[in-house]
This record gives structure tokens, C-alpha cells and sequence, in this order.
């Protein structure tokens, strides 16, 4: 279920003090390597490796400088290009989540606004692709893909998104999400003479935003973070993403110090982060309504 | 929260082909981009075929050959290793966070966040970090033991701990299935720990015979997740070992990705992904037959 | 954390976000997509990086000005062995490729590559252009499947001023294996479980984990049974002895070490810091002493020999070199080779050895290129290069799998986790299984037709890029 938190807000009293002190060293230890990666990434190379380790670069009010000298480091490197693969992975998320939104989308609503016979069977089907991990298709599917003149291209990352490939639980939300709408709106708009195509456009999408909403944050992220895919069918270095180039820059020859690979990572990591904070509650009872199942 | 069954309030049944249209989008995908492929894959898993050379049927020697590899057991082996100590770990791990985490008080948002985040960083980027973290003589890590006057061990490079650096990575992750029991947890009608408290169990004994049953159905379905996600372990290892020290943390999707792209081996590689396959539904199956005795569906 | 107007703003951000994002990807930086009008464009891909791929890019600059007709675009890329297969199969292959000679049984034995007989004898790329040991390395089963991009060949390192403070004659090198135990042990210093300096490390670098028993007078492989000899007394004895090192100062201390030890081209490396006083190394670490320590005093010797093998007129060495091949299914083969041609005229190489600072793989090299050569010790990579008893890495289809089990199991020896004597057992045996699976398939092939590119059954064979 998706719904606001709508418990009375409770009195909210501090933790009592043993699990205070537990949940602030699992806050530490959770936090630490993300807070250690962009302290890293912007000290001067020497004092990434300084024992004891030290927090802060010295002098700390140097650390603006370090950090612009390793950031532009990082962006303008010659042979791993920075700008150009972030803008190869936001034209392959662009198009494979707006496929992902609009495929799940009309999908979902065949699975819980249509009565038909096999309906259930199908969506247990649909389910059942989640059994069918990528490793198990990969090969095939680079065959596939190879006779069709994709490889090389973006098309094997984005195409199969417009068919709800690894869309299993984008469907699941979104037909959890229309059997929330009243049936009452559907009846009525039919009475006003609509069909299916008239209640899906008038009624179950524009209520639904929210949970598309959901859905292409979610496959957002994922093609984000996504590696073996492109991995395996993107052999051109003009093409790679993000995920990608972090890896070339760290196996360059010669290895990259810590500082630099720390910045790296963090362009990687923040962009991420930030749709995070902004969008907390829908990313949140996202994975709560993908888990509680019935 | 199942499905509601198709009422008999007149409800009339569409044909078939209204919901087959509906859901045409994904039904293409499913036979163009899983059934085709594997099938695709059996035929390929019967023959030797490097996509440069045409196949050649050769029958169920791929599989016979299976059984006499030795890397396909080392990688068979620390998969199961692998999933055997994390799955167990990670839902007692997570289980804990979450009965900390699911009463409200102060704060408790930016634990959550604390806890949640890191399961959203993009795993080269996770490797990245931990490749630092782990490097044995500046990581941070091994400061801290030092630190401690404990012994630092060489995290990655020595084959006794590089599996459970792997894990330690993946705990690390487990952020989402928090959140889930969280949910759940906050799900568990308040009267039943009422009458609990009045029977007198004490705080344990609410949990283990409240909190536990109620939210079961979340522990099995990341369960299963869990199931999945170990058997396509593969980034991690693959770039912070590549599956070293000497193939302690080889891992099968690793094997398969050899295979397949390394080796050329595609008829081979298809093999192994099928026995994949079967692995991950008997192992599924049995999740589910042994939640049928345990997981407890509540009438809401 | 949800107050009405937090909303607002929260939405604006993620619009803002969200519209930036697409703004990037629309209007954001481009690939090298540069060509000239009326050109047969070469796509060639390099996997030298840093100040090696620049120089390869001068060659490509030079060849682009020199002509008219052809362009060659050049990517530098990693990983390439791995890329370039998976690409070729997937039928976007590039025009150029350079590879390492160790790729060509595999690439040539499942058609990636085309054979380049003819065109080298068209373009006048001959045998007696190079040293004798160099055309060996560029042929499989009688054909001649890539062109020398650059060679190197593998000797002993060692630090002059740490000989001299160990009471040792920085003259005086070791010349058998029981001298570079001698030395390096001179050369160690080390207390209270922790490794200050060694003498001499295995695993400096780690780029040739099999190659050990070469220097007791074994093999890893036969090329012409096409066994595997990982197991013969050779190996086992040189994997023993390589296991003293963790068996002497404790398999964790040497990890310890290893870790802090700096990388390849850094002032942080071993060689340079005196971590390490002896290493195995190729004519290009003068490149990162030049660059990073320019007084270091240094010199460089053979690699040391078991006693009974001892001959100076005749050093043993890894001999090792880089090519270029072409694809198969490259648009335009003759214009790739024109470019692979122009790459071997006498002061191409030379300007692209000096860079890398390796020694020529040509038959003669002029005044100049010694005299000014970076490494003032490249005669003797050169001794060893025109050595009879030269080696190179084993050829044939099954290596990438060989030396992915190599590497593991140097690791478990290294790690005390296996003997040497068993552990070379088991990796022969499945290494053997291996080769012998490859001839079985390699027979049950020879019936079928041998088409370069094939589609899927039921599928017509599709040509890409014609």
C-alpha cells in the first residue's frame, strides 16, 4: 500500500540511552565511507594517504582550492572523459525510463482495470520474470542484439524498457497503485461514453502521478547504477556511462590516486543522493510497498 | 493485500484479447527478450559456439563437462558460501535496525536516511570506495584496528577475509530491506502487543511471537530477493578481486562472464546459465515451501 | 520535514534537476566523431593510455598529414583485449586494433582477425626488416596474422647505491639464482614482523605471474605436442623457490609490504623509493626513473639463472611485443593496412621505441636511436631480444584461460595456502582438460564450412559495416 504516514504525530521523546548509543554508531558506521569519500576527494594527494588519518586537508582553509584542483582533475581528464559520459548515461536513462513509466504504465492498468480470463495466470508470470536474473539471458540476448546491428549502439540499453523488460515490480506498484482508485470514477466516466483508452487517459493516469512518480525514480536509479549491462554491449569508449568510465579511471595504467578516484566517485554518488533528499518520502514508501505483499 | 478476486457483482468478463492488447507491451518483451532467449540458450548449451563460428551440435558435452570442472565448482562453491552466510545475517542484521528504527522519537529520520542511503550508491562506485576503505596499509579500516591495537588484516589481499570483505560490502547495502521491515513493523496492530503485554511477555517475547509472525510475509519476500540478487554477484568482486586471492571470491556470474566474453565460450557460458536458472527456481521453491509452515498472512 | 511551501521548493529543485539533466544530454559535450569530407575513415583502436597512447597519436597525426586519402581516428582504450572480442563478435568491429602478440591463437583460431600475408607482402612488410626473434611472434600456424606495433624484452633492475650500502659490488650483478638470494638477502631489511625494504620481490610488478621456471629451464607449455608443462620438475623447483620469500618473512608481512608499495607510474614506486632493491622489469621503467627520480643509480643486468644454465653470451628473457592487426569484418582492410604500414617505416619506430622507451624490434637500429635512447641500458634488452634463448608468452587458444588459472594459483602459493608441487599438478590437469576439449571441438569443426561471420540458425549470416 502507498499511502501518506498519517499516524497522529506522536510525542517524540529522545531514545532512551543504550539504544541511543547503539543507533548513533550505526549511523557512524553507515555513513562513514560516504563521508570519508568526499573528505578524501579533497585533499592534496600526499595527505589522502596521511596515518593517522586526519579529517580535514591542512591548511583546512586551503580545502576549497584542493577540491576545485581535483574535481577539474577528474572532469577535464583526457582520456576518461567525465562530461561526455554523464551525458551518454542521461540520454540512455532519459529514454529508458520514460519507456519504463509509459510501458508499466499501460501494462498495470491491463492487469487491474481489465477483467479477462487469464489475467491471473499472466501476472504471475509476470512475477515469475523476476526468477530470471540478467546473467541467465546475457549471452542470448548479446546474440540477439548482435544480429539486429545493436551492438555498439545505445539501443540494448534503452529499447528493451519500452517493453517493460526487468519491469516486474514497476507493474506490481502500479496495479497495487490503480486498485486504490475507486471502480465508482471508471463507471461513471463510462456512462460519459468513454473505453478503456478515455478512463486510463482521464481518470487512473492523472491520479496515478504519484506513483509513476515512483516508478521512474526508481528505474531511474537503476540504470544509474547499472554496470554489466553496459558493460557488455557497449564496447565504444565515446559511449560509455558513468558507471563505466569510474571503472576505466580507476584501472588506467599506473593506477589513479586515492584523491582523484574519491572525487570520481563522488560525481558519481552525488547526483544520486541529491534526488534522494529531495524526493525521501516517495523513494521510501516505494521500497515499503514493493515489500509488504499479500 | 491480495488481488481482489473477480465479484460476482455483475461484473462482466472482457474478452481476452481487450487484456491481451493492454498488456502487449510487456507480453512482447517477455517473448522476444526472456523466452526466446532462453530458449536460445538451451540450443546454444548444446552446442560449441564462440558467435564467430557457426555452431556445432555437440549434445550434453557442455554439461558433462560441468561436472569435471573444477572452476565451475570453486564458483558453484563460493556463491552458496556467499549466500549462505549473508542471507541469514543480513535479515538478522536488518531485523534489528528496524525494531530500533520503527519507533518513533526524535531523530529518527536521519537514522533512517543514515541507514538507507548507502543502499543507493551505484556499486562501481561502492567498489571504489571500499577498495579505499580496505586498502590494508592507508584504508581507513585498518587505521581504526591499528588504532584499536587490533589486528588489521590485509582486507582484500589475503583469502581468509577477502569473502567476508564481500560481505561486509554487502551489509553495507541492506538498506532497503530496513526500510521494508520497517514498514511492516509500524503495519503490526497495536493490540496485539497490548494483549501480549497483559499475557506478560516482556519485550522479547513480543517480539518473537508478535513482531516476527506479523511481518513474516516481508522476511520471505526478501528472502527470495535475496536469493536472486547473491547469484548475480558480480561487480564487486569483479573489479575490487577480480575474483582473487586465488579465486576465493570467484563468484559464478564472474565464471559465466568468462565465458562468455573472455574465453569466447558462449555454448558453455549458456550451459552455466542454465544451470543457474535451475538453481535459482529450486532454491525459490524452496523458500516458498518452507514459508508455507512459517509465514503467517494476517486476515487484514 | 514536509511543511507546505518545503514542497514548492523541493518540486522546483527536482525540476530544476530533472530539466538540467536533459539539457546536458541534449545540448552536453560530443564523442570524437571528427572526419574529413572525401576520406576512407580507419577507426583504430589502442590499448596504450597516458604518455605511450600520445605517442601513438603523434604517429597517427603524422600518417593523417602525409596523405589524403585515408583518416585514421584513434581511440585509446583499456581492456582492450576483452572489448575487442566482444565487439568483433558483435559485429562493430573497429578498423586497427593493437593488441599483445598473446591474443593472436585465440583471435586467429576463431576468425576474429584477418590474415595479413598478402597485404603485408604488397606493402613490403617483410620478415628480414626484423630481428629474428620478432616474426615468430607475429605468425600462428603458418600465417601471419599482426604487425609489430613496439617491443620490449625483461631483465633485472637493481639499485646501485643500495648495493653499495649492503657491502655489495654495484659491478657485480647477480648472475644465478642462488646470487639473487644472496643478495636480496643482504639487500632486506626487516624487524618485529614488519618489511622496511626487500631485496628482491616476486610480485614486483605482478604483470608475469607464470614465467618463473623459464629461468630453471622449464616451460609452461609445448607448442608442438600442445601440452601443458606447468607440473615439470623446472616449474616446481622455480615456484618453491618463489615461495620462500612468504615462507621466510610470513605470508601477511609480505601483503602488509605489498600494499604500501606505490604504483607503476608514480615517484611512489618501489623501485624508485629503494622498497625494493631488485626488480624484473622492461626497458620502459627508465621512462618513470627519467620522470620521477632522474639521480637514481641504477643499472641493469639479465635476469639471474639457475647455476647449470649460467651463459652470458646467451641471456634468458621474457620477449614480449605489441601488434597491430586488422579485424575481421574492417570496412576497408587495405586502407587499415596502408595505415599498419606507414607504422613501420624505420623512423616511426624508432620515434615510438624512444617514447616507450623500448628497445627496436627492427633488424638494425641507426646510431641515433641508441645514442639518444632514453634508457642508456637498452643494449642489453636488445642481447636478450636477438638471445636464442629468448622466450614469449605460450601460444595458443586456451591462454586467456591458462593465465587466469595461473594467476590464481600463483596467488594460493604465494598466499601459503598450496604447495607448489600440487598446486602445478592441478592447474596442468585443468588447463590440459582444457586444450584437449579445444582439439576435440577443433576436429569437430573441421567438416564444417568455415563462414567468417554466421547468424543465428534459422537466421541468414548478416554482414555488418560493408
Amino acid at each position: 500500500m502507498i499511502r501518506p504516514d498519517t499516524s497522529p504525530p506522536s510525542p517524540r521523546r529522545a531514545p532512551p540511552i543504550a539504544s541511543g548509543i547503539v543507533l548513533c554508531v550505526l549511523a557512524v558506521l553507515y555513513a562513514m565511507p560516504l563521508v570519508w569519500m568526499v573528505f578524501t576527494s579533497i585533499k592534496p594527494e600526499d595527505q589522502a594517504i596521511s596515518t593517522p588519518p586526519v579529517l580535514l586537508p591542512t591548511p583546512a582553509a586551503e580545502a576549497p582550492r584542493f577540491a576545485s584542483e581535483n574535481y577539474s582533475a577528474v572532469w577535464n581528464d583526457p582520456s576518461v572523459r567525465f562530461p561526455l559520459y554523464l551525458r551518454n548515461t542521461l540520454i540512455i536513462a532519459a529514454l529508458a525510463v520514460s519507456g519504463m513509466v509509459v510501458s508499466s504504465a499501460v501494462v498495470a492498468y491491463g492487469f487491474a482495470r481489465v477483467r479477462w480470463r487469464f489475467r491471473g495466470v499472466m501476472f504471475a508470470l509476470v512475477l515469475a520474470t523476476l526468477m530470471v536474473p540478467f546473467p541467465v539471458v546475457m549471452t542470448p540476448l548479446y546474440s540477439i542484439f548482435r544480429s539486429l546491428g545493436w551492438i555498439g549502439t545505445f539501443k540494448p540499453l534503452w529499447v528493451p524498457a519500452w517493453f517493460a523488460y526487468g519491469g516486474g515490480l514497476s507493474i506490481f506498484l502500479l496495479r497495487q497503485f490503480y486498485m486504490t482508485i475507486p471502480r465508482e470514477l471508471d463507471e461513471a466516466a463510462r456512462l460519459d461514453g468513454c473505453g478503456h483508452f478515455g478512463i486510463f487517459f482521464r481518470i487512473i493516469l492523472p491520479l496515478s502521478k504519484p506513483a509513476l512518480a515512483m516508478v521512474a525514480l526508481f528505474y531511474f536509479n537503476y540504470v544509474w547504477n547499472d554496470f554489466i549491462t553496459p558493460y557488455i554491449f557497449l564496447n565504444h569508449q565515446d559511449q560509455f556511462t558513468l558507471a563505466l568510465g569510474l571503472q576505466l579511471y580507476q584501472s588506467q595504467a599506473g593506477n589513479t590516486p586515492w584523491n582523484l578516484l574519491m572525487a570520481a566517485s563522488t560525481l558519481v554518488v552525488a547526483p544520486v543522493l541529491l534526488l534522494f533528499f529531495l524526493t525521501q518520502r516517495t523513494f521510501v514508501q516505494g521500497v515499503a510497498a514493493e515489500g509488504i505483499k499479500g | 493485500m491480495r488481488a481482489p478476486r473477480p465479484t460476482a457483482r455483475g461484473e462482466r468478463t472482457e474478452p481476452v484479447w481487450t487484456g491481451l492488447l493492454w498488456i502487449s507491451p510487456w507480453l512482447i518483451g517477455f517473448v522476444g527478450l526472456v523466452i526466446f532467449p532462453l530458449a536460445l540458450s538451451l540450443y546454444y548449451s548444446l552446442t560449441d559456439y564462440s558467435v564467430l563460428e557457426p555452431p556445432v551440435y555437440l549434445g550434453a558435452d557442455n554439461y558433462r563437462h560441468l561436472l569435471h570442472d573444477s572452476l565451475f565448482w570453486t564458483a558453484l562453491g563460493n556463491n552458496a558460501l556467499y549466500a549462505a552466510v549473508f542471507i541469514p545475517l543480513s535479515t538478522a542484521i536488518a531485523l534489528a535496525i528496524a525494531s530500533l528504527l520503527a519507533r518513533p522519537m526524535r531523530w529518527v529520520s536521519f537514522f533512517r536516511a543514515a541507514v538507507f542511503v548507502p543502499s543507493l550508491v551505484p556499486i562501481v562506485a561502492t567498489a571504489m570506495i571500499w577498495l579505499w576503505l580496505f586498502n590494508s596499509e592507508y584504508g581507513l579500516v585498518n587505521q581504526a584496528l591499528r588504532a584499536l591495537r587490533l589486528p588489521a588484516p590485509n582486507w582484500l589481499k589475503d583469502p581468509n577475509w577477502a569473502m567476508i570483505s564481500i560481505i561486509i560490502i554487502s551489509l553495507w547495502q541492506i538498506g532497503r530491506s530496513v526500510v521494508v521491515y520497517i514498514a511492516a513493523m509500524r503495519e503490526v496492530p497495536r493490540h496485539l502487543y497490548e494483549a501480549a503485554h497483559i499475557d506478560g511477555f516482556g519485550r522479547w517475547g513480543r517480539f518473537w511471537h508478535v513482531t516476527l509472525p506479523m511481518i513474516s510475509p516481508s522476511i520471505l519476500f526478501n528472502v527470495v530477493l535475496g536469493i536472486i540478487d547473491a547469484w548475480q554477484v558480480f561487480a564487486i568482486p569483479y573489479i575490487m578481486t577480480e575474483g582473487g586471492p586465488g579465486r576465493a571470491t570467484y563468484f559464478y556470474t564472474h565464471y559465466l562472464y568468462d565465458n562468455a566474453f573472455r574465453f569466447m565460450n558462449m555454448g558453455y557460458a549458456s550451459a552455466l546459465a542454465w544451470v543457474q536458472l535451475v538453481l535459482i527456481l529450486a532454491l525459490t521453491g524452496v523458500a516458498f515451501l518452507i514459508s508455507r509452515r512459517l509465514v503467517h498472512y494476517s486476515a487484514a | 520535514m514536509s511543511m507546505a511551501p518545503m514542497v514548492i521548493t523541493r518540486r522546483a529543485a527536482i525540476a530544476a534537476l530533472a530539466g538540467s539533466g536533459l539539457a546536458f544530454a541534449a545540448f552536453g559535450p560530443r564523442g570524437a566523431k571528427e572526419s574529413v569530407a572525401g576520406r576512407t575513415v580507419i577507426d583504430y583502436w589502442e590499448h596504450w593510455t597516458g604518455h605511450e597512447g600520445a605517442a601513438m597519436r603523434t604517429v597517427v597525426d603524422r600518417f593523417n598529414v602525409s596523405q589524403d586519402r585515408i583518416f585514421v581516428r584513434y581511440f585509446s582504450m583499456n581492456l582492450i583485449d576483452q572489448k575487442a572480442m566482444v565487439a568483433i563478435a558483435g559485429g562493430d568491429p573497429p578498423d586497427v586494433i593493437g593488441l599483445w602478440n598473446f591474443n593472436i591463437p585465440a583471435y586467429s583460431e576463431s576468425n576474429a582477425i584477418m590474415p595479413l600475408d598478402d597485404l603485408a607482402d604488397r606493402f613490403g612488410v617483410r620478415r628480414e626488416n626484423y630481428a629474428p626473434a620478432i616474426w615468430p611472434l607475429l605468425t600462428h600456424a603458418g600465417r601471419l596474422w599482426g604487425v609489430v606495433n613496439t617491443c620490449g624484452s625483461v631483465a633485472l633492475y637493481y639499485n646501485r647505491s643500495l648495493f653499495r650500502e649492503a657491502g655489495l659490488d654495484p659491478d657485480r650483478p647477480p648472475r644465478t639464482i642462488a646470487e639473487l638470494d644472496a643478495f636480496a638477502a643482504r639487500l632486506t631489511r626487516e624487524g618485529k614482523g614488519r618489511i622496511d625494504r626487500l631485496g628482491f620481490l616476486h610480485t614486483e610488478p605482478n604483470w608475469w605471474r607464470w614465467h618463473w621456471g623459464y629461468f630453471f629451464g622449464g616451460s609452461i607449455y609445448d607448442p608442438i605436442t600442445g601440452q601443458a608443462t606447468a607440473a615439470s620438475a623446472d616449474n616446481t623447483r622455480a615456484f618453491e623457490w618463489m615461495q620462500q620469500l612468504p615462507l621466510t618473512y610470513g605470508a601477511d608481512a609480505i601483503a602488509q609490504f605489498e600494499s604500501g608499495l606505490g604504483n607503476y607510474f608514480t615517484p611512489q614506486h618501489a623501485f624508485l623509493t629503494g622498497k625494493v632493491a631488485m626488480t624484473n622489469q622492461g626497458p620502459w621503467l627508465a621512462n618513470v626513473i627519467n620522470r620521477f627520480k632522474p639521480d637514481l643509480d641504477y643499472a641493469v643486468a639479465p635476469f639471474p639463472v639457475e647455476e647449470r644454465l649460467y651463459d652470458p653470451s646467451r641471456p634468458i628473457g621474457l620477449l614480449d611485443c605489441d601488434i597491430l592487426v586488422v579485424p575481421a569484418g574492417a570496412r576497408n582492410p587495405e586502407a587499415s593496412f596502408e595505415f599498419i604500414a606507414f607504422t613501420q617505416q624505420q623512423d616511426q619506430v624508432e620515434f615510438l621505441s624512444t617514447v616507450h622507451c623500448k628497445n627496436s624490434p627492427l633488424a638494425s637500429a641507426s646510431d641515433r636511436f641508441i645514442r639518444e635512447h632514453p634508457n642508456r641500458y637498452v643494449r642489453v634488452h636488445d642481447s636478450i631480444a636477438q638471445s636464442d634463448r629468448a622466450f614469449h608468452f605460450p601460444r595458443t587458444r586456451a591462454w586467456p584461460l591458462y593465465r587466469s588459472e595461473f594467476d590464481a594459483a600463483q596467488q594460493r602459493m604465494w598466499t601459503l595456502q598450496s604447495e607448489p608441487a600440487d598446486e602445478l599438478l592441478l592447474l596442468q590437469g585443468r588447463v590440459q582438460s582444457e586444450l584437449d576439449r579445444l582439439a576435440d571441438r577443433r576436429r569437430a569443426r573441421a567438416g564444417q564450412r568455415h563462414a567468417r561471420f554466421t547468424g543465428h540458425p534459422g537466421g541468414p549470416a548478416r554482414e555488418f559495416g560493408a
